[in-house]
């Protein structure tokens, strides 16, 4: 048994969304107001929690004792994945969410994305059957029209039907505008004869659910070439006929990839069309009624927006069970004196700096992330569902600007925090039988898919940054400026705002040398971009989790420090002196890096990396 | 048939428990729905479900904290709730005494509880509530069947089981092995919102035990370790047990 859900409070949820954000107003939101409220945190999540560690923990096991099988053209998946999938999504945990019906009955998105953290900590590769139905599902609300709406969405929704998103081809990776699957008119103007292959299709196939509908990207013969011509399809497993039996649709699996991780979820290599007989269903314009510009780029984007926010979001779930692993680790393991006191004999490993530091790290680094992610959910609540247009215009802003962030720095920092939670445990993290390993495989794939984290730095520095003339990034940056400038006074705190203060100040010279690189020598922009992006984040993380410490300071002071609740906050100002004293720093190490400018990576003639 | 389900609100199974001025101090600890009682009410749903209950009503006399433990129960499918407002320092008579009062003016035919709760582990109040309501009790069932005015409930009993017939109105308690409770679903937990709560003064009553003090189980004493060759260690062992163990040999 390795698998092992650690988490045993959802303390930080209650300061995020019932202490620290301005909540109330989503609160009170007519979809919501008779239903939610701050006090509700404990009894949406308390039963999740209890949920994750009794029914959702054990699957994970059969995920990795029972990886994904392919045998004469059929996919099996973990015996429990197909039973949990029923239940989470009949029960309201997951797809359903998006029913955008006025009498729906759904929660905030912030609360939502909680109850995902938690399952995706429990068992992060069941996790996409999920996100990927409601994904699709998605897109279905927003393009499809009544007709289909009504086909797909209430089955989507209630788990008898599951969904993809289809991109990825054999040729088409990073760049999908070179996708190869094709579609082909036919008599009925919606519905288009689908043809071509597509690679890596996470939960392409299934054995739990009586359909899989996949949004499909094709080219419609005549459109343009590259991303613009690119058109979205529904794509059913099998074709939904109009009384709602199925009939086949030529649509087969041909394979699925052994993988490092996510032995429970499945990537298939999938085949549409290879006897003539596929057909999809078009979302949109027909590219040849508008100059050849198809508009599934655009469409597909919203659904990989979301995606991405997920993918960071379950990145974040990992760290979060291979930091709670490794406590409960290290205050078991008994091993070594202490250095300054090797006569008290042999102590809990937690006792030593090292380890101490290694779980403040993960520690710090969760809030940091945390604060991050829920500052963008909350967004998420006020972009749907404000009736002040301003309110949703700054909503859909931050969301836009943070997206990269959401997805790339917990995904790349997850890697090595990670391996720091592994080695935490010392021979036994390398193990097997403890749950870190499998943790670490399982979450590397979070800094590839859904674009990889190149892709997410040259979206942030490319696209995000130059929004609206750039206005939209000098607005955000001058937000993290008003609040060290508001914060002046504030002295328990003095040091770490000086550090961010420092951190913003490098950034923002920082941004001109880099605007500079884009006029006089391009390379630079992407040679340095990951970079940025990970230094962009690291700001913007310090600046949500110094202003959750300007709380916490003030609720520790009033507590005091024999109330039960103290360690609670002098633990978050810990958390928020570690981020601000020992991460934020390297945003004006980077700076200097960056001015500095060396090119040796782009002057290397490629003949000398053969004599590595 | 209208089934009644009675539920305490306990700490949590896994709280530590700590003692602050010679009481136990219930700051911040994580409160829960007595697990036992939490299987009588799945059973209750479970009974809704088979057609056979109309209606489920829970009641919890307690604090207003408890109210969380009614709602959660209404999340996983009870209709409506009672809240008995008592002092959480009522011992079990003041309890049952409290709760039959509620029950009795709600006429139920079915009056299920867990048979014991998880934190003082006294058992008294379903046996409690049935003597002061003049009704059958039933303990620790692991299954039930009902037809007409009458239950079948079959219970554990030393070394195999026993059925027992009863005819309703009866109080019947719960063995955690009758059933696995659900968790609550999102709907469920919304449309608990919506449920109607009442709330009621708690029938006078006093207590009968006084709670002289609480404490700790002894922290426990260190053990003694033997580093030594095997033989060595083997004949301290038996002069320890012998000497100061003193392990009589017969
Ligand atoms: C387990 C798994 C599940 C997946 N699920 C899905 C799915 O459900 N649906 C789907 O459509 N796809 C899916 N994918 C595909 C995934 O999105 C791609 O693997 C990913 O986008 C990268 O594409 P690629 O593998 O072709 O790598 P490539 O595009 O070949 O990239 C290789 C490397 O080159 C870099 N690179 C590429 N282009 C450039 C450039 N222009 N400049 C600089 N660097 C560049 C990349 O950053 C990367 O480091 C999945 C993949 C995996 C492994």
């Amino acid at each position: 048994m390795a698998a092992n859900f650690a988490i045993n409070n959802i303390r930080d949820f209650e300061f995020i969304i019932g202490e620290w954000l301005p909540t109330e107003r989503v609160f009170n939101y007519p979809q919501f107001a008779d239903y939610y409220s701050k006090d509700d945190i404990k009894s949406v999540l308390g039963p999740i929690l209890k949920m994750c560690k009794e029914v959702i923990e054990p699957t994970n096991d059969d995920g990795e004792n029972h990886p994904i099988k392919f045998e004469n053209g059929k996919v099996t998946t973990p015996p429990t994945f197909g039973p949990l999938f029923h239940q989470l999504q009949s029960e309201g945990w997951g797809t359903s969410n998006i029913d955008k019906a006025p009498d729906a009955m759904v929660m905030p998105e912030m609360l939502h994305m909680a109850v995902w953290e938690l399952i995706g900590a429990a068992n992060p590769t069941f996790m996409p059957y999920v996100l990927l139905t409601t994904g699709a599902a998605d897109l279905i609300q927003s393009f499809g029209d009544e007709k289909l709406k009504q086909m797909f969405l209430p089955k989507m929704m209630d788990g008898t039907w599951s969904g993809t998103m289809c991109l990825t081809e054999p040729s088409a990776g990073s760049d999908v505008g070179d996708i190869l699957s094709r579609a082909y008119p036919t008599d009925d103007p919606r519905i288009f004869k689908i043809k071509g292959n597509k690679i890596f299709i996470t939960a392409g196939d299934n054995d739990f659910t009586e359909n899989i509908i996949h949004l499909y990207l094709a080219r419609i013969e005549g459109a343009r070439p590259g991303t613009g011509g690119i058109s979205l399809f529904v794509v059913p497993k099998y074709w939904v006929n109009e009384d709602g039996s199925f009939s086949d649709n030529d649509f087969q699996t041909t394979g699925v990839e052994h993988k490092m991780g996510q032995a429970g979820s499945v990537t298939a290599a999938l085949a549409a069309g290879e006897n003539d007989g596929c057909r999809g269903w078009l979302l949109g314009n027909d590219p040849r009624e508008h100059e050849g510009k198809g508009q599934g780029m655009a469409q597909m984007f919203q659904m990989m927006n979301l995606a991405r926010m997920e993918t960071g979001h379950m990145a974040l779930s990992c760290i979060i069970n291979a930091f709670c692993n490794a406590r409960d680790n290290a205050k078991e393991r008994v091993q070594g004196r202490l250095l300054t006191n090797p006569k008290a004999g042999r102590v809990a490993i937690i006792n030593h700096e090292d380890i101490k530091r290694t779980l403040l790290m993960g520690k710090a680094h969760i809030e940091a992330i945390r604060a991050m992610m829920y500052r963008v959910y909350l967004a998420f609540d006020q972009r749907e569902r404000d009736p002040d247009p301003e309110v949703r215009k700054a909503a859909s802003d931050l969301i836009e600007m943070t997206t990269p962030l959401c997805k790339a720095y917990p995904s790349d920092e997850g890697w090595w925090l990670i391996s720091e939670a592994i080695q935490s445990y010392g021979g036994y993290g390398y193990c097997e039988e403890y749950p870190v390993a499998q943790i670490a495989r399982d979450m590397k794939i979070y800094s590839i898919w859904e674009g990889t984290n190149y892709i997410q730095s040259m979206d942030l520095v490319g696209r995000k940054m130059q929004m609206k003339g750039g206005s939209l990034f000098g607005a955000w940056v001058k937000e993290m400026v008003d609040f060290c400038e508001a914060n002046k006074g504030n002295e328990a705190l003095a040091k770490e705002f000086a550090i961010l203060d420092k951190a913003l100040k490098a950034y923002q010279e920082m941004l001109k040398v880099y605007a500079g690189y884009a006029k006089t020598n391009f390379s630079l922009v992407p040679l340095y971009s990951r970079r940025v992006l990970t230094i962009t984040s690291q700001l913007y993380c310090g600046r949500q989790i110094l202003d959750q410490a300007v709380l916490a300071d003030k609720k520790a002071k009033e507590l005091g420090a024999d109330h039960y609740d103290y360690n609670f906050y002098s633990g978050k100002v810990a958390s928020a002196k570690y981020y601000l004293h020992n991460v934020v720093p390297n945003v004006w190490s980077v700076c200097e890096i960056i001015a500095d400018g060396d090119s040796s990576a782009l002057e290397v003639p490629l003949e000398a990396f053969e004599y590595m | 048939m209208k089934v009644l389900v009675c539920v305490k609100q306990t700490f949590d199974t896994e709280a530590k428990i700590e003692l602050k001025d010679g009481k136990i101090a219930d700051a911040g600890i994580n409160l829960i729905i007595n697990p036992y009682d939490e299987v009588a009410v799945e059973g209750a749903i479970q009974l809704k479900e088979k057609g056979i209950a109309k209606e489920i009503v829970i009641v919890a006399a307690g604090s207003d904290k408890a109210m969380d433990a009614i709602r959660t129960a209404l999340a996983m499918g009870a209709d409506r709730g009672i809240l008995v407002q008592q002092d959480t320092a009522a011992d079990e008579f003041a309890r049952a005494v409290a709760l039959a009062e509620a029950i009795k003016a709600e006429n139920p035919n079915i009056i299920l509880a867990g048979h014991v709760a998880a934190d003082d582990g006294s058992s008294q109040v379903p046996t409690r509530v049935a003597e002061i309501l003049g009704l059958p009790h039933v303990n620790v069932i692991t299954a039930v069947e009902i037809a007409g005015d009458k239950a079948t409930c079959t219970s554990e009993a030393d070394g195999g089981t026993q059925v027992t017939e009863v005819s309703l109105p009866a109080v019947i308690s719960s063995q955690v092995s009758w059933n696995e409770p659900r968790y609550p679903s999102m709907k469920g937990i919304m449309a608990a919102k919506k449920k109607p709560v009442a709330t009621a003064a708690a029938a006078a009553a006093e207590n009968k035990v006084k709670i002289l003090e609480f404490s700790l189980p002894p922290a426990k004493a260190a053990g003694i370790k033997l580093e030594d060759e095997p033989e060595v260690c083997a004949t301290k062992l038996a002069e320890w047990m012998k000497n100061t163990v003193k392990v009589e040999v017969k």
